[in-house]
């Protein structure tokens, strides 16, 4: 399995070719300077693996797809395929068809919890449960991103089933925030520990993805050395190919106090989630394209979005 | 970010290959930027591509059977002309200037079936103008720009959508004009993320929508006028937050148009319509905005109110003094204020704003109305003046914030728990919102040449605009 080359963003009739050779140069002005925005807004100098990206919504190229949660089950196509019951809790969302048998193909062209029809992609977490009863998600929000400082016209759409997991079920240990956390609304950063969160701002989790592919393999025998998160704005030799930077944020209806939470894995520290890309290939590819690559917001999900009734403020 | 830099970056994303390939890279990126930068000592210039019409017809279904097709087929200035017919496409435009129009208003529709995102969607295409049509049934939005210079909406027709009718981000020097946008939970009209935006939406009608008119930090010479907004959750309802780019909303100018009955409990809503829900005209957390001469009558809440906006968990501070004075593509590039130093609600109250001239009438609590909660209500500099109405909060509203002489010594303002108390009626299908009847056509859409989306905004004048009777 190779990358896809990339599409050109214009296609023009022959007749057309000198105006196109300016046009072009115009495209590629609009993406330097887009590049140089997304540079900016990124502040850290230090050499370290980039995650999670702290950014106010519109800074970056971005596409987004809000999904309502689909359906739960013990059920784990990655790493117990064929085998239903085998796994710990699940939520899914996106693909309505997720099983322990499913595989990229069948999941093609079926139904979706999604906005985005065409994103028949398979996404999952853990189970929340809240003294022991499973806690139904209100939804998930994807959001696809060049990875942080990342050079927007290189990202590659990800190729037609491969899988991801990022975040370790069984960790014993807090996780890194800039992969796996916990927040409170749309606007909160990841924590190690679920916060209490006010009404109008309920608790998240939220899960980023390895933004840069190996470039070969679908899957990989632990499901993580396929991928690799970029490093200051470069995919690492042994995972070259940047892809999109995904973003799973899970929606609970969660908030205030007195709450007993853990995950289905047993602790709170297992905060995982798995992808299965099962999107309609071509929207995928086109989207991409589109957005990411021509340096532009398809989409935001902002924090007026959110499902909650907002309380009352306090009078001064 | 300087050059240099710029290049140095340039470099450091192609180190994984091979030398030979770098020097060209950094060579093609030189020229690039050189190429950039002649080209904008030459802005205007109408050798630029798309600006001026090309002549070129590309008609659907005779030359091309699907609009995409036709699109894709197109070169700066054509026109994509389309013929009466249901398309089950979701078309994305990438060339600058075409202009994509339909022969007929009410017979020229695109159809997302509730499976498809978006009608039409110009990504990054200076330029693009886009009339005469009518987009239905998407799950995102019916007509969308994004990242453009120069836009124009003319015409259009939008019906049950999932997000947005008509909707422009991230753009500046458009404008919407003689469209008509039901059934979406978020605005029927929206223009976000610009400043000083340069655009406009006049002569448009908007209903059975979660908002009317929304917009997230813009302004700058936005201007909304002559338009109708009724039967929605609430009517114009701009507002600030630093949870996307350019705040605060300011400089728009709303006039002279018809605000009624936005009181609708059945349209689809997010949250935000919900709470907004009852208000003609409310402005939370906005700077410096105009409201005049509007016709404003039949709300449960209140007719014209300029209220805080409280953000939770914000990215940024206010800005303030110069800050306050860049163009969003500069202060796009200002660091974030330190995380630590932010508090957890922040509050955005109205500042500046005049409310001018407008008829107000039959508000449940108040026609005219002002609320804050910081308790510096005399500082904010927002005043009232030569408006006709009834009720106000506080109650001799003219008089402690008139736009001369304020008394301000009153203490009854707006009571926000009882704005926003009551329980709100959960959102309605936008599968199954009203069908608009048949809209005018514009003018010899089948002869008239391509139109490039250029010297947008039309001029308008504010002055000559009248307070427009009830219909």
């Amino acid at each position: 399995m190779t990358a896809g080359a990339p599409t050109p963003a214009v296609s023009q009739s022959p007749r057309h070719l000198g105006a196109l050779a300016q046009f072009g140069l115009v495209i590629v002005c609009v993406v330097v300077a887009g590049s140089a925005i997304v540079a900016g807004r990124s502040v850290s100098a230090a050499a370290s693996v980039t995650g999670f990206q702290s950014i106010v919504q519109g800074t970056v190229p971005q596409f987004v797809v809000r999904c309502a949660f689909s359906h739960a089950a013990t059920d784990d196509p990655i790493v117990f395929p064929g085998d239903p019951g085998a796994s710990h809790r699940h939520d899914f969302f996106g693909n309505r068809t997720t099983d322990a048998f499913s595989t990229p193909d069948s999941m093609l062209g079926t139904d979706t919890s999604c906005q985005q029809a065409l994103d028949t992609a398979a996404y999952w977490s853990p189970t929340l449960f809240d003294h022991g009863v499973p806690v139904v998600p209100q939804g998930a929000d994807v959001y696809y991103r060049p990875g942080p400082r990342i050079d927007p016209t290189s990202v590659r759409p990800y190729p037609h089933g491969l899988v991801m997991i990022s975040g370790d079920a069984m960790a014993m240990e807090p996780q890194s925030t800039k992969f796996v956390g916990w927040a409170c609304g749309s606007g909160g950063d990841p924590q190690v520990a679920a916060p209490v969160c006010p009404p109008d701002a309920p608790l998240r989790l939220k899960v980023v993805f390895p933004d840069c592919w190996d470039g070969r393999s679908l899957d990989s025998a632990d499901h993580h050395s396929h991928m690799a998160a970029s490093v200051d704005g470069r995919c690492p030799a042994g995972h070259p190919v940047p892809v999109p930077q995904l973003q799973l944020t899970v929606r609970y209806p969660i908030h205030g106090e007195g709450h007993e939470l853990n995950l289905a894995p047993g602790s709170m520290l297992g905060g995982h989630a798995d992808f299965v890309n099962a999107w309609d290939q071509t929207e995928l590819e086109s989207q991409v394209r589109l957005c990411l690559n021509r340096v532009l917001v398809c989409g935001v999900i902002s924090n007026k979005a959110e499902d909650v009734e907002r309380p009352l403020p306090s009078r001064s | 970010m300087t050059i240099e830099s710029k290049t140095r970056q340039g470099i450091l994303m192609n180190t994984t290959r091979a030398r030979g390939a770098i020097i060209a890279v950094v060579l093609t990126f030189a020229m690039v930027l050189a190429a950039c930068s002649s080209g904008s000592s030459s802005s205007g210039s109408s050798a630029e591509p798309g600006t001026k019409a090309s002549g070129h017809t590309i008609a659907v279904p005779s030359d091309q059977p699907t609009i995409q097709g036709a699109v894709d087929a197109a070169a700066p200035g054509d026109l994509v002309l389309v013929s009466p017919g249901v398309y089950n496409e979701s078309v994305n435009i990438t060339t600058a200037g075409l202009t994509l129009r339909g022969t007929d208003r009410n017979t020229v529709i695109l159809d997302g079936e509730f499976k498809l995102e978006n009608g039409v969607r110009v990504l990054g295409a200076d330029n693009v103008t886009v009339q005469n049509m009518t987009a239905r049934n998407y799950t995102n939005n019916a007509f969308f720009w994004t990242g453009v210079r120069g836009y124009h909406g003319s015409y259009l027709t939008s019906y049950r959508t999932g997000n947005y009718g008509i909707y422009a981000f991230d753009s500046v020097d458009g404008q919407f004009d003689h469209s008509f946008a039901s059934g979406s939970p978020d605005a029927g009209f929206y223009i976000g993320e610009c400043f000083p935006c340069n655009a406009a939406i006049v002569d448009s009608i908007a209903e059975y929508n979660g908002l009317g008119y929304s917009g997230t930090n813009s302004g700058g010479n936005l201007v909304i006028a002559r338009n109708e907004f009724r039967f929605n959750r609430a009517g114009v309802v701009p507002n600030s937050g630093s949870y996307e780019l350019c705040y605060p909303e300011r400089e728009t100018t709303v006039v002279g148009n018809l605000v009624h009955d936005n009181s609708q409990a059945d349209t689809p809503a997010i949250d935000v319509a919900k709470l907004a829900m009852g208000n003609g005209i409310i402005i939370p957390g906005g700077y410096n905005n105009l409201v005049m001469r509007n016709q404003v009558w039949n709300h449960e809440r209140v007719g014209i109110a300029l209220v805080p906006f409280p953000e939770d968990g914000p990215k940024d501070d206010i800005p303030t003094g110069d800050e306050l004075k860049m163009p969003c593509s500069e202060a796009r590039n200002l660091p974030l204020a330190d995380k630590a130093s932010l508090p957890g609600t922040l509050l955005w109250d109205a500042i500046g704003n005049r409310v001018e001239g407008n008829t107000v009438s039959a508000s449940g609590i108040a026609d005219l109305a002002f609320g804050t909660l910081t308790g510096t209500d005399d500082s904010l500099g927002n005043c009232f003046t030569g408006n006709s109405f009834t009720t106000s909060a506080p109650a001799s509203i003219e008089t402690t914030m008139a736009c001369s002489n304020p008394s301000g010594a009153w203490s009854d303002k707006l009571d926000l728990v009882a704005l926003i108390a009551s329980a709100r009626p959960d959102s309605g299908d936008y599968k199954v919102q009203p069908v608009p009847p048949a809209q005018p056509n514009m003018p010899d859409a089948s002869t008239a040449p391509g139109q490039p989306a250029v010297n947008f905004p039309e001029k308008i004048n504010i002055d000559s605009i009248p307070l427009p009777a009830k219909p």
